[in-house]
């Protein structure tokens, strides 16, 4: 049934192309006819029996039926359940206000961390860096962060960042990082020993034994934005060399 | 619109890493960025990009009255803009502090230098003299925005030619470029703005900061000379003590970039100067990088024309003739005539007004030969619930969304002029 | 470049666009059409100040800078024309409370500017991943002293013309979603003017999507 929409998995889509669903002419006598459901994704609406398209960008999918469209764009808008990487702006009473990118400041509670009690405040001063999840996100409402898991567990989660460097690339290189077995990360990994912050917000934060190379892996990761696997692999492997 | 805040590692990395030696692009304590000077299609259009730094520059010329205590001499402009699109703290039209800085260093690099030739610019001593204006547009701002409006400004000035001019008695004829070729301004030497941040109090200096280094640095020291190493203005903000060695050193270090600068816009300029002789392509559109992923050009297209003559025919045809005959009067109420769009009544009822705009704005949204006809049956309908005297409003709201329901949709450009009908619907029924 | 028309010789000058070419803002977009170029920028979903907050969508500005001077009565009817197409095509209420800001620099006008304009828009909302129920596309028509029909006219060919359309296309369905008219023409003369314009929007489409593929090729 969504054989359609299938067919044009890898392909660039742009806004307002349209995916329409009819029943399929032939009914197959030995499967069991089921309802198919199809979830969609960031870039993809609903309307009646179309599917509309509104952002450019590569059709994605993955089993069973999940399809969106991966794009190159910089801002973030906040989702449910994403960690991102915000920057704290202001200490007001119990809630701390956080950038996180978004179009709004999200609000983290000074409870929201591992081991926080009325008394057993953290240590959060204006300006440090939160790794949070997102339990509140949506259009109508002020997001809010969290700094631990379901089960009250920092999970890696809390105030970070000292001594490393932190920079903005474009979300679709992060989606990129976060794949599960990126060949980006492992390339990444066979160059030197480092600490790396992934932030669904675009925001990286890097730190190597050294500034020196700090700076080769935030310079190589923001130039790997239009490369292809190959090209980025001579990259790296002159990286490695010691050549840049 | 609030910029990023800058977190406390970032700043503490950046400070460790001047402490090093080192920068975020890889750069050299003493290196510019690449600086690529482009021209426009237009004589004095120049656009520099330092970095990722982008500034446009633009002159242009009027004859205005002199200044009465410079009667034989021309005025000089300068004017930058710091558009929203540089940055999201940049407001529209808002004098901000960096503007006013910027703007007055510029004008002191480069009016109060005496570089230009103003007397050469006067066309009637007292009466007549040609104004010089520079706009300068910001379009992307990663630090260091005085040296490429200055780098801009200046080879823009090099670049422009103003009309020619001829006096016969009492009469000034400016000649079109297509009769005398424009003549290009007379400009002495060629100053240029080199930035310097200090760190730590000045232990620290590097040439040409980016964005993120300005807003961690301590102090700016903006020198602006030429090539003969001439000091044309030098100015230093943000409160710290310099030390005599620095400025020496900072000031040998600026002769060094200046005369390679120089070195650049001039090639740049001999560069444009030939492709226009060669009566090549040349501008912004011929320097858009073709390799880049992000660019693409399309050569020019022809458009198919075969039936368009038919199409637009047959729109005409099957679009409803307008009404050529005047529609036989109707009659609200007894006592009260309508004919027609033409004839309103005037008895200043105020509820028969807001029918006449909400009849309008459904108008709009529709092809108005089309329409006519459509009003005049929503008129009709209109006045004859007005005679039943309805006590329960809500179906008259009724009435009234109703024509407008099918106009909704994406291809109504006039989305808020929807939504005006709609709340003014809404206002009624509180009434 | 000139154009015959009357005939079936209608042509629209060189095109070309860059995406992405500045990094302070969300997304960005040169657009050139022969010699008039246009850069556009866009920052959003971002903060809206509260006085212009909406409830229900996104604020929507735009601003459109001259090359010379300051804004003016010429540039708020250009920034009204643009705005009302992008409000049509942008699904601005899947972000309430937030604003969406559109920058237009005028880099060379060599006429079809509000055209480029709206060209220029719409690759630079596009390249910021704003929602979007259609993309539109921007062409302008001149009608010369003889009734003949140019698209896409330079200045010259602009200053000759007896009327000036302007038209703003969406993708899906071809439709007229802005018109911006100059001068006096005929319902025939419109009517081939929105026909021709129609068929023009095609190629730009196509143009858009060229670009928009070569731009992911390397991530396919």
């Amino acid at each position: 049934m969504f054989s359609c929409l299938k067919h044009k998995v890898g392909e660039v889509l742009l806004p307002g192309d349209e995916f329409s669903f009819q029943p399929e002419d032939t009914i197959s006598l030995t499967d069991t006819v089921k309802p198919e459901k199809v979830i969609c994704g960031p870039g993809l609406r609903r309307s009646g029996d179309r599917l509309l398209v509104s952002k450019s960008g590569v059709l994605r999918t993955k089993q069973p039926n999940m399809f969106w469209v991966d794009s190159q764009q910089k801002r973030y808008v906040p989702a449910k359940g994403e960690t991102v990487i915000g920057i704290v702006t202001v200490k007001s009473g119990d809630v701390f206000k956080v950038d996180c990118g978004g179009s709004e400041q999200a609000s983290l509670s000074y409870l929201a961390f591992e081991g926080a009690t009325k008394r057993n405040r953290p240590n959060v001063q204006v300006g440090d860096l939160v790794f949070s999840q997102f339990v509140i996100a949506n259009k109508d409402m002020e997001p809010e962060l969290v700094c631990v898991d379901s089960s009250g567990r920092a999970n890696g989660m809390g105030v970070f960042g000292g001594g490393g460097l932190l920079f903005r690339v474009s979300l679709g290189l992060i989606r990129r990082l976060l794949a599960p077995q990126s060949p980006l990360r492992a390339e990444l990994q066979q160059l030197f020993p480092h600490e790396l912050v992934i932030g669904m917000n675009g925001r990286l934060w890097v730190k190597a034994s050294s500034v020196q190379q700090t700076l080769i892996i935030a310079n190589l990761l923001e130039s790997c934005e239009n490369m292809t696997a190959e090209q980025r692999r001579q990259l790296f492997r002159r990286a490695a060399q010691g050549a840049l | 619109m609030k910029d990023t805040p800058l977190a406390n590692c970032e700043r503490d990395f950046l400070l460790k890493a001047i402490e090093e030696k080192k920068r975020l692009d890889g750069r050299q304590t003493y290196d510019y960025r690449k600086i690529k000077i482009t021209f426009g299609t237009d004589y004095g259009c120049c656009f520099v990009d330092l970095g990722k730094t982008r500034v446009m520059a633009q002159v242009s010329c009027e004859i205005v009255t002199p200044k009465e205590n410079r009667p034989n001499e021309g005025i000089m402009f300068f004017n930058i803009e710091l558009s929203p699109m540089a940055s999201p703290a940049f407001e529209q039209g808002r004098q901000s502090e960096l503007s006013v800085n910027l703007n007055r260093q510029l004008e002191r690099c480069l009016r109060n230098s005496k570089c230009i030739d103003t007397e050469s610019l006067c066309v009637v001593s007292g009466e007549k003299v040609w104004q010089i204006r520079v706009d300068i547009h910001m379009l992307n701002h990663d630090g260091n925005l005085m040296d490429a409006a200055s780098i801009a400004a200046i080879t823009a000035l090099y670049h422009f030619k103003r009309p020619d001019v001829g006096i016969q008695g009492e009469e000034v004829t400016v000649y079109p470029p297509e009769e005398r070729d424009p003549i290009p301004l007379s400009i002495y030497h060629m100053p240029i703005s080199v930035s310097f941040s200090f760190f730590q109090q000045g232990t620290y200096l590097l040439v040409d900061p980016c964005e993120r280094e300005e807003r961690v640095m301590d102090g700016l020291l903006m020198i602006a000379m030429n090539k003969h190493r001439e000091i044309c203005s030098i100015q230093s903000s943000g409160g710290i003590m310099l030390l005599k060695e620095q400025v020496m050193r900072c000031s040998k270090i600026a002769s060094v970039k200046v005369s390679e600068i120089t070195e650049l816009i001039t090639k740049a300029l001999e560069n444009d100067k030939k492709a226009r002789k060669a009566g090549g392509r040349f501008g912004f559109a011929e320097s858009m990088p073709q390799e880049r992923i992000t660019a693409l050009k399309k050569d020019e297209t022809p458009v198919e024309m075969t039936d368009v003559t038919e199409t637009a025919y047959d729109i005409v045809q099957k679009a409803e003739a307008p009404p050529q005959t005047v529609p036989s009067p109707v009659l609200p109420v007894p006592g009260m005539g309508q004919v027609g769009l033409g004839l309103q009544n005037s008895w200043g009822l105020e509820d028969d007004e807001e029918e006449e705009e909400e009849d309008d704005d459904s108008v709009e949204e529709q092809e108005e030969k089309v329409t006519k006809m459509e009003v005049e049956q929503h008129r009709k309908e209109q006045s004859s619930g007005d005679v039943v005297e309805i006590s329960d409003s809500e179906e008259e709201e009724v009435i009234i969304l109703q024509p407008e329901i099918p106009n909704r949709g994406p291809k109504n450009a006039g989305s808020s002029s929807d939504q005006k009908g709609a709340a003014k619907s809404k206002k009624r029924q509180t009434k | 470049m000139m154009e015959v028309c009357g005939s079936s010789n209608v042509s629209l000058r060189e095109f070309g666009c860059e995406q992405s070419l500045l990094s302070r803002p969300d997304g960005s977009a040169s657009f050139i059409q022969g010699d008039t170029s246009v850069l556009a920028g866009v920052y959003g979903p971002a903060e809206v100040k509260v006085s212009k907050e909406i409830y229900d969508r996104a604020t929507l500005e735009v601003l459109v800078q001259p090359k010379v001077g300051l804004p003016s009565v010429r540039e708020r009817s250009q920034e009204q024309c643009v705005r009302e197409t992008c409000e049509a095509s942008l699904l601005s209420s899947l972000h309430p409370r937030s604003s969406l800001t559109l920058i237009l620099q005028v880099l060379h006008d060599d006429g079809s500017l509000l055209s480029c304009f709206l060209n220029a828009a719409c690759m630079a909302l596009m390249d910021a991943g704003l929602p979007m129920s259609c993309l539109f596309c921007g062409v302008t028509c001149a009608i010369h002293a003889d009734g003949q029909i140019i698209t896409d006219p330079t200045a010259a060919q602009e200053k000759e013309s007896r009327a000036l359309m302007t038209f703003a296309i969406d993708s899906t369905e071809h439709k007229v979603l802005m018109s911006s008219t100059k001068g006096s023409f005929s319902v025939h003369e419109l009517q081939q003017c929105i026909a021709v314009s129609q068929k023009a929007s095609e190629k730009i489409f196509q143009f858009y999507r060229d670009s928009v593929r070569r731009r992911y090729s390397k991530t396919l």
